[in-house]
């Protein structure tokens, strides 16, 4: 990237992801068997749409994500789909959150899925979103435990679109 | 993996690939500021106790006692964000 182009969108942390095998080793996932992304079976209109995300929200009350561990959390919260911003908090430590402290929609847009869902746009919101915290220093259990247990949960609540957003 | 990395490191005394990960842990991925943050937590921690208030000494032996070691360091964690977030210098993005 030029430095122009650079500077019209420019990062928080320059760099950051360029030394993040070096400061976290070994920590990013390299697959080499990818899994083909499955085709939409019915028109948006018809379809149930769930929200995957790292941004560790939750709802309020709720059993906090553990920010502290130092290898991760591998637990994910239900998130039910007619929430309220105000039912909702964030605990994570790894990103900002101020500009989702004022409108949760800017990293959870679930005010914007509901609305789409009441003009049909989409047919319907599974019961629950999901939620979890994107720190996560063991590939393996974030992918044999969590992603598992969320795929599960997903599958139970008969979604036919999974729509996956990281913070 | 990471893990393996540790493990790894744990194996062979390695205790500066060790510290180095706490340390980008408390410092969102900054060394340097992770060092500083663990120092902060530790001032924090002495300067309620220069006064020599009274503590819960139950308590703790209790925990001490009762708690296995996984939960106790755990707790370490915890407590080293405690003190930091008492402190009023709070570098990270997000909350606990």
């Amino acid at each position: 990237m030029d430095e122009s182009k650079e500077n019209d969108s420019p990062q928080l942390r320059p760099g950051l992801w360029a030394t993040v095998n070096e400061r976290y080793p070994g920590s990013m996932i390299t697959k080499s068997d990818f899994v083909p992304l499955a085709r939409l079976k019915k028109p948006l209109s018809e379809s149930r749409l769930t929200f995957i995300s790292t941004a560790g929200v939750q709802p309020k009350n709720s059993l906090p994500f553990d920010t502290v561990h130092p290898v991760g959390d591998y637990t994910f919260r239900r998130v039910p789909s007619k929430s309220k911003p105000e039912d909702l908090e964030i605990h994570q430590l790894k990103y900002p959150t101020v500009g989702a402290e004022k409108d949760l929609n800017v990293i959870f847009p679930i005010e914007r899925f509901q609305e789409l869902a009441k003009e049909k746009i989409i047919g319907s919101l599974s019961p629950n979103f999901f939620s979890f915290i994107g720190y996560n220093m063991n590939p393996e259990m974030l992918e044999e435990k969590l992603a598992e247990d969320i795929a599960e949960a997903v599958k139970a609540e008969g979604s036919d679109i999974a729509l996956l957003a990281p913070a | 993996m990471s893990l393996q990395y540790l493990k790894e490191a744990v194996s062979g005394s390695d205790t500066e690939k060790l510290i180095r990960y706490v340390r980008l842990h408390f410092g969102d991925g900054n060394e340097a500021a992770g060092k500083q943050e663990i120092d902060k937590a530790w001032i924090e921690a002495l300067k309620l106790l220069l006064d020599v208030p009274a503590t819960d000494r139950e308590f703790i032996l209790n925990i001490l006692a009762e708690k296995d070691a996984a939960t106790l360091a755990h707790l370490f964690f915890h407590l080293h964000f405690y003190f930091v977030e008492r402190s009023g210098e709070w570098i990270h993005d997000g909350r606990v």
